[in-house]
């Protein structure tokens, strides 16, 4: 009997426990997170950001990817990140030198492209932020950008309840607030990784890979005059320097300096990455042009000999590059090797998936 | 014999007090409870009362008047006589002095009780936290948004916002002045201050020592490092900035010395 008893107590408690359980479950209706899986190219430079202190998951993804894609994060709600970081564009602002906001009002800047952040040290051409997780600080209140604030955009999102949710299914604590927010952002960012051009193949000895004899020569040309800024398989060096650009007198635009306020930085601007450089004209830091034809006169004949000048631009009688138009033709060919079809239509990176 | 009770009612008395007050002293601290501790900042300038809007000349031949005194302090760090150290929770230990808003207490608590002789803080966000993002930093980026501590320009905090007005030989009428000092990609001039207590500060539970800070405004600029804002003025000579170069590096060498405690309340419940 005292068995009996004890088993039937033994029965109710765990069913009172199952009931509570699903209770529970029904209740909060979140929907089960995990980590995302995402590959680190084995030829890459490492990993310079901290990502496990905010690793992407399947949530924080789709949430930064929604939010990436959404003009709530502005002022008036007309400027998305996508407005200015196209995907077709390798997420740049194609057709505009000079990347325009909100109110239409221009910036002094190109819009740079957003791939492959997580292996690096630097971001804008200034150099105005050093983390992954803050940089969407810049755009998000820069007037001219999206001249919005952090606090104005919860606001916003919290009226949303599918932001509400999606914020939920996210984040540990589930709240909408500007920490979850660019910790969002900064997932979809980290999992933004372009390593699939033919360059990519070619280094791999897979199939596509074949380089023609003149991308070749283009490769050699290209370790030879532009590897030592443009370096690693992410093609930067993370530094920043002066070119020799003729300073655009309008705009007049210190670059590094305006950060660091060392007058040693003037003119210094950061080494963009090449990928996809044949998707992100205009070029430079101005969007000053138009083409890559014109980005390699420029260094063979038109570098100016202004304070800070690049030793590595110096070597010569000449300063810039001594470049044949062959030897132009041949490094162009190299650099739209560079073209990562598949990185610009992964619907992973389109928020309409 | 009223001679002899009078001297023994003494004598009890005495030694009752002696006692009591022997037995305080040598009292085994309870290390596994805590106690409340509070840390006040009173704002100052080269031994005067800081006083928002009054103007006070400096060793440069410069006249201030201060409208803006906010600067963070962070990484709070207590320090026993044999050199052990509690390290406040590194995700609670970020806070604003704000002048202007009248926020001159830290308040702390869930410190193990002890007698701490020394103090140890960050002045403005280390370089690690900052790297750590929004995860590590909570909601802190909106409280000091709040209270004019961030640049959005690029991404930091301001570790002092100093601000105000000021006439030298080369303006004789007063300018704006702005002094932002913050790390950014280039220099990281976070520094940490180390402070002895005249007095010990006694955390026991139910007690709370309150730490009153003199903070001195003066050296910011004044310091073992001479910075004139007469140096820093724009082309249109309508303001002077510091808010980059090797100004930061200077002012965070002088920012060494701009603290001092002057001495500490102990007892329960005090408040400054």
């Amino acid at each position: 009997m005292k068995n009996i008893l004890f088993r039937l107590m033994a029965f109710s408690s765990a069913l009172i426990l199952l009931c509570a359980c699903q209770d529970d479950d029904s209740y909060e209706d979140i929907p089960v997170n995990e980590k995302f899986d995402f590959k680190i190219p084995d030829r890459f430079p490492e990993i310079k950001q901290d990502i496990n202190s905010n690793y992407p998951t399947k949530w924080g993804v789709a949430l930064g990817r929604k939010l990436f894609y959404d003009s709530r994060l502005s002022k008036d709600n007309t400027i998305s990140c996508s407005f200015c970081h196209e995907q077709q564009h390798a997420f740049t602002h194609h057709g505009h030198d000079l990347s325009h906001g909100i109110n239409n009002l221009e910036g002094i800047r190109n819009a740079p492209s957003v791939q492959n952040l997580i292996f690096q040290t630097d971001y804008f051409y200034d150099g105005a932020s050093n983390s992954m997780q803050m940089l969407s600080v810049v755009p998000i209140h820069n007037p001219v950008e999206m001249d919005e604030t952090l606090p104005a955009i919860v606001a916003k999102l919290k009226q949303d309840p599918e932001y509400v949710k999606m914020f939920r299914a996210a984040f540990e604590n589930g709240e909408v607030s500007s920490s979850n927010l660019l910790n969002a952002l900064a997932q979809f960012m980290t999992i933004m990784i372009s390593a699939d051009s033919k360059y990519d193949k070619y280094v791999r000895n897979e199939s596509g890979g074949n380089f023609s004899s003149q991308e070749l020569k283009g490769l050699e040309l290209f370790k030879m005059n532009c590897a030592s800024c443009h370096a690693t398989d992410i093609f930067t060096d993370n530094s920043f320097r002066n070119n020799g650009l003729p300073p655009n007198l309008n705009l007049n635009d210190l670059g590094r300096e305006t950060v660091t306020g060392f007058i040693e930085d003037r003119y210094k601007f950061k080494v963009p990455s090449l990928r996809n450089v044949e998707l992100t004209a205009p070029y430079m830091h101005d969007g000053r042009f138009g083409s890559l034809q014109s980005v390699l006169n420029f260094y063979s004949d038109g570098v100016q000999n202004t304070q800070n000048l690049d030793p590595l631009l110096q070597q010569h009688s000449k300063a810039g590059i001594p470049l044949t138009n062959e030897e132009k033709e041949a490094l162009i060919a190299f650099l739209k090797t560079l073209t990562d079809y598949e990185y610009i239509k992964n619907p992973l990176f389109y928020y309409k998936t | 014999m009223k001679q002899n009770i009078k001297a023994i009612a003494l004598f009890l008395f005495t030694t009752s007090f002696l006692i009591s007050c022997s037995s305080d002293d040598t009292a085994a601290i309870d290390e596994n409870t805590f106690g409340e501790a509070q840390l006040y900042f009173d704002n100052g300038v080269n031994g005067d009362k800081l006083i928002l809007g009054a103007s006070y000349t400096n060793s440069n031949n410069e006249r201030l008047t201060i409208n803006r005194l906010n600067y963070i302090i962070s990484n709070i760090i207590f320090i026993k006589s044999d050199g052990t150290e509690y390290v406040y929770p590194k995700n609670k230990s970020y806070f604003i002095v704000s002048e202007e808003s009248g926020i001159n207490t830290i308040n702390l608590t869930d410190i193990p009780a002890g007698d701490y002789k020394q103090i140890k803080f960050g002045l403005g966000v280390d370089n690690q936290r900052y790297l750590e993002g929004e995860t590590a930093q909570q909601e802190f980026w909106d409280y000091a948004t709040s209270l004019d501590m961030v640049w959005t320009w690029s991404t930091g905090y301001r570790f002092i916002n100093f601000e105000g007005t000021f006439t030298s030989d080369s303006n004789p009428e007063s300018i704006n002045f702005q002094v932002h000092q913050g790390s950014n990609s280039a220099t990281d001039n976070y520094r940490e201050i180390m402070l002895n207590l005249p007095t010990t500060a006694r955390v026991r539970m139910g007690d709370k020592p309150s730490i009153h800070i003199i903070a001195d405004a003066n050296v910011i600029l004044d310091g073992i490092n001479k910075i004139k804002l007469s140096d820093n003025i724009n082309q249109a000579g309508t303001s002077a900035a510091i808010m980059g170069g090797e100004n930061l590096v200077k002012i965070a060498a002088n920012t060494q010395a701009m603290f001092k405690v002057d001495h500490v309340h102990n007892g329960s419940g005090t408040e400054h």
